[in-house]
């Protein structure tokens, strides 16, 4: 093209290119974001956690929190929750992953698709749904005739344990994806044992995996908000003393406290998972051979046992609330009615349809600006692209609940013009995609870091500017994660609690918030009904996300007519 | 000089991938870079592509200066070994991209794609996917695409390299004809040295980030300036000057004026003759068949051997032969060890 060739000598010369003007803008936007809606409220929270009653400086709060007998027995309380839940959820998480990938049964598609089932729900809905089975007036306790006392620290680990099981197995079990076939083939031809093969093969290779998992869970249980308010009883957490001394008695500094004392396990956990995720990486093997299990009684069977069982109660806890949903007059009347869908407090099912618009926005607005930034960083130098990895990569390390007590005393303070936005359905998208900015950003740096350079440099010498590669050829690329992290972020809107709880406001209520309401005001069926339907609208969106993505794995296979 | 590369440097840290060097292209020459892996010759590719920046030194195209035009303004054409089709986009789509940045009209990119695939042989492809087609196909899909901007420079990093043997042959013998035909300015990376003696109008021979020679693919063969050129263009017996001018002095005529260490004699292999001889110096150690000729080793008075002789094998394991040697087929070639006396 002789027009190209005029064109360039033309552009001669030093000026500002703009391919790097545009990397700038991509990386600064998200960046401001960051700023504003992260580290901001942070740097309030810590501030007001130092602020003193007479408006001075000074760890008087510290001290007064430290002294108070209620804050010891939330943090032993937490901490006890924490080890148990974590002992008794990396256990069964082994057992059901070490089940799926190294043992061989029938009927595994069951146990894949029931594990993920408490993911899809407001974390409170196991908590009802044991209560359902096994409180006052619950289907086990009624049929066995005996009370038990589910309210209070084995309610609780129950609860906590089936909402963090989801994650440990899918931590463990992708350690366990990684194990090279060949390694067994080589230690059976030189005559090892399976049970020897376990203990020198598997074990110290998803070591590393095990202790993440350990973190994760730890971290989970420590800061769930929506378990502990619902069938935690008279055993109070950190989280649930958080809410006690902002919401009840309007306590701001002392919550700030509280905030900031959760933020330290959290944050150390945090360190220690990213340290050991990086020395994992560094052991992958590439072009592994997978290992397809042969069957073999004496281990299959039990194995076996044991995930169904497993399985068996996570769906009896949320399938009895759905069933509850329907159920006339709980527990005497069985007969099933649609009555409980009709909410009677007040607004109805205005909160699901804002939350629903609130989540869209979330995942809409949040991928977009992932996909700028990751676009961003690939043009950008080293130390500053590091930099802004470290920071996106932050929010994980916050508590929801801090998060939500961070924005609070942000936004609504009259001080700054950010006060518009308090009290808005727009915060509340912007509070839940930063509390999720970190999976969802992996997510997509993944996806980035598998686009090869050859791609875009072939696309930059035929004269393609960056935001024209990014609109054609990096965008179809990495499209698969984006609609992963769309569908992430609306999931996770929909069902979250700990991080809006403490922004909703009368005229402003979101589902998850509703559903505890409705529980606490004796509305338990309701509750139930409404849990019920957020479920229908996660799963239906679960749905469409694989639909989604079997569509675009499908699409290039097929040629174009025409 | 049509494109010309001016004193460049480039460094990784401490890790120096090009150091000083100059390259030049002729309007319508097929220029080869060779060289062992590491040798800085595909950091040289990307730094004409401007796909990398510059430390010191020029890129010009003409009298344009080159270096603060970025990549998508210069108007090349480039090829990579990993194909690199845009997954997302059909056959004919990938092609006519670059004419579609250009904001060429619809209906002259769709004949200039039909054309191009008449070009590269694959007209019933347009419609199918990068996923849907092999190696080779995918390769010559990939060729079009660069060339479809009538680019002012086609860049070529090791091309064929992903490529198994038999398409191999069959694209390069295309790739040559193309740009014959055309007569685009063209440099191709590679670490196959009978490729670039197959394509290139010029080789130029890098090693650690230096060229080492540049001429045609005879001068590099048969008058190659140092030992590493000889060792990498093919097979060569390389004997030190004390050994020749004790054993074979009438070779020495040819050798430049010199330190004894900074000069070895470099002979090729088929160019030494055998004859079978029970009083000669040398002795046949094993015979390798190659089809059109076979491949002697020798035990020598200059050490081991290697000798090319056409047709079949008539010497046996053991048997004494005589050499015979002309002074004009060896080459006395730069010992890259040897460092000049300051």
């Amino acid at each position: 093209m002789t027009a190209a060739s005029t064109n360039a000598t033309a552009k001669r010369g030093m000026r500002l290119d703009s391919d790097k003007v545009l990397a700038a803008a991509c990386v600064a936007i998200p960046l401001i974001g960051l700023t504003l809606f992260f580290l901001y409220p942070m740097a309030t929270v810590f501030l007001r956690s130092i602020t003193t009653a007479d408006g001075s400086y000074g760890f008087a709060n510290y001290t007064e929190v430290l002294a108070s007998k209620g804050f010891w027995r939330a943090t032993q309380n937490s901490m006890a929750m924490g080890v148990a839940t974590t002992i008794v959820s990396v256990f069964l998480g082994f057992i059901i992953a070490h089940g799926l990938h190294r043992c061989a049964f029938r009927g595994k598609w069951m146990i894949r698709g029931v594990i993920v089932l408490p993911l899809l729900a407001p974390s409170l809905v196991q908590a009802l749904g044991l209560i359902f089975l096994l409180g006052r007036n619950g289907l086990v306790s009624r049929a066995i005739g005996t009370e038990v006392d589910i309210y209070g620290f084995w309610g609780l680990l129950i609860a906590n344990t089936l909402y963090a099981l989801p994650q440990a197995v899918m931590i463990i079990g992708a350690s366990l994806v990684l194990l090279d076939a060949r390694t067994y083939e080589a230690a059976e031809v030189m005559g090892a044992k399976p049970s020897r093969q376990f203990r020198d093969l598997t074990l110290p290779a998803i070591f590393f995996a095990l202790l993440n998992s350990a973190f994760v869970v730890f971290i989970i249980t420590i800061t769930d908000f929506g378990n502990a308010a619902v069938i935690g009883g008279d055993y109070s957490v950190l989280a649930t003393e958080i809410y006690t001394q902002v919401i009840g008695l309007r306590n701001f500094n002392m919550g700030a406290v509280v905030g900031i004392m959760l933020l330290l396990p959290t944050v150390i956990s945090y360190v220690i998972e990213r340290q050991s995720m990086k020395r994992q990486q560094g052991r992958h093997a590439t072009n592994v051979q997978r290992f397809v299990p042969s069957f073999y009684a004496k281990r299959d069977i039990p194995m076996a046992a044991a995930c169904f069982a497993v399985v068996a109660m996570i769906l009896a806890v949320i399938g009895v609330v759905i069933y509850a949903s329907f159920v006339k007059l709980w527990p005497y009347n069985q007969s099933l009615t649609f009555k409980h869908f009709d909410i009677t407090l007040a607004g109805g099912y205005d909160s699901l349809w804002i939350t629903i618009a609130i989540s869209l926005g979330a995942a809409a607005g949040g991928t977009f600006l992932i996909f700028l930034m990751a676009l961003g960083l690939r043009r950008l130098s080293g130390g500053i692209s590091q930099m802004v990895q470290v920071l996106a990569a932050m929010p994980a390390a916050v508590p929801g609940i801090v998060l939500g007590l961070a924005y609070i005393l942000t936004f609504n303070s009259t001080s700054t013009p950010l006060y518009l936005l308090y009290g808005t359905a727009a915060l509340i998208g912007i509070i839940n995609f930063y509390h999720y900015h970190t999976q969802a950003f992996l997510t997509v740096m993944t996806g980035f870091r598998q686009f090869p350079m050859a791609l875009e440099e072939a696309a930059t010498t035929l004269g393609a500017g960056l935001g024209r590669t990014a609109v054609n050829v990096i965008a179809p690329f990495v499209a698969p994660m984006l609609v992963a992290v769309f569908f992430f972020l609306f999931m996770r809107s929909m069902v979250t609690l700990s991080a809006v709880v403490f922004l909703t406001t009368a005229k402003l209520d979101v589902a998850a918030v509703t559903i505890m309401r409705l529980d606490d005001a004796g509305l338990t069926s309701q509750a139930a009904a409404f849990s019920t339907c957020v479920m229908a609208v996660v799963c239906l969106a679960l749905g469409g996300m694989k639909l989604a993505i079997i569509l675009m794995t499908w699409a290039p296979q097929t040629s174009k007519e025409g | 000089m049509y494109l010309t590369v001016k004193n460049v440097t480039k460094r990784y840290g401490t890790f120096t991938a090009l150091d000083d060097v100059s390259i030049s292209i002729e309007q319508g020459e097929f220029v080869c870079l060779l060289g062992p892996s590491g040798c800085g010759k595909t950091t040289l590719l990307r730094l004409i592509a401007g796909l990398t920046d510059i430390d010191e030194g020029q890129v010009l195209l003409e009298d344009e200066v080159l270096s603060d035009v970025p990549a998508r303004n210069r108007g090349f054409g480039i090829v990579f070994q990993s194909y690199s089709l845009f997954p997302s986009m059909t056959v004919a789509e990938n092609i006519g991209y670059g004419l579609k940045i250009r904001n060429v009209p619809a209906a002259q990119i769709n004949a200039r794609v039909a054309e191009l695939l008449e070009i590269v042989k694959l007209p019933h492809l347009a419609n199918k996917f990068p996923g849907q087609l092999s190696g080779g196909q995918q390769q010559r899909i990939a060729l079009a695409r660069a060339i479809a901007v009538d680019p002012r420079v086609l860049l070529l990093d090791e091309p064929l390299s992903a490529l198994d043997a038999k398409v191999r042959s069959s694209l390069r013998d295309e790739i040559r004809q193309l740009q014959r035909t055309l007569q685009i300015p063209t440099l191709m990376v590679t670490h196959d040295q009978e490729e670039a003696l197959a394509l290139a109008d010029k080789i130029i021979c890098m090693n650690h980030g230096v060229v080492v020679q540049a001429g045609t693919p005879e001068d590099l063969y048969y008058r190659p300036a140092t030992r590493f050129v000889a060792d990498f263009m093919g097979v060569s017996n390389l004997i030190p000057t004390e050994m020749v001018r004790r054993e074979m002095p009438a070779l020495l005529s040819q050798r430049p004026d010199a330190p004894d260490a900074q000069f070895d004699a470099c002979i090729r292999p088929e160019k030494i003759q055998i004859n079978a001889d029970p009083r000669g110096s040398a002795t046949i150690r094993s015979a390798g068949f190659l089809g059109n000729l076979t491949r002697y080793k020798l035990d020598s008075v200059f050490g081991e051997m290697m000798v090319e002789v056409h047709g079949p094998q008539r010497l046996t394991e053991g048997q004494k032969v005589s050499l015979q040697i002309s002074p004009s087929d060896c080459t006395w070639v730069v010992n890259d060890s040897y460092e000049v006396p300051q």
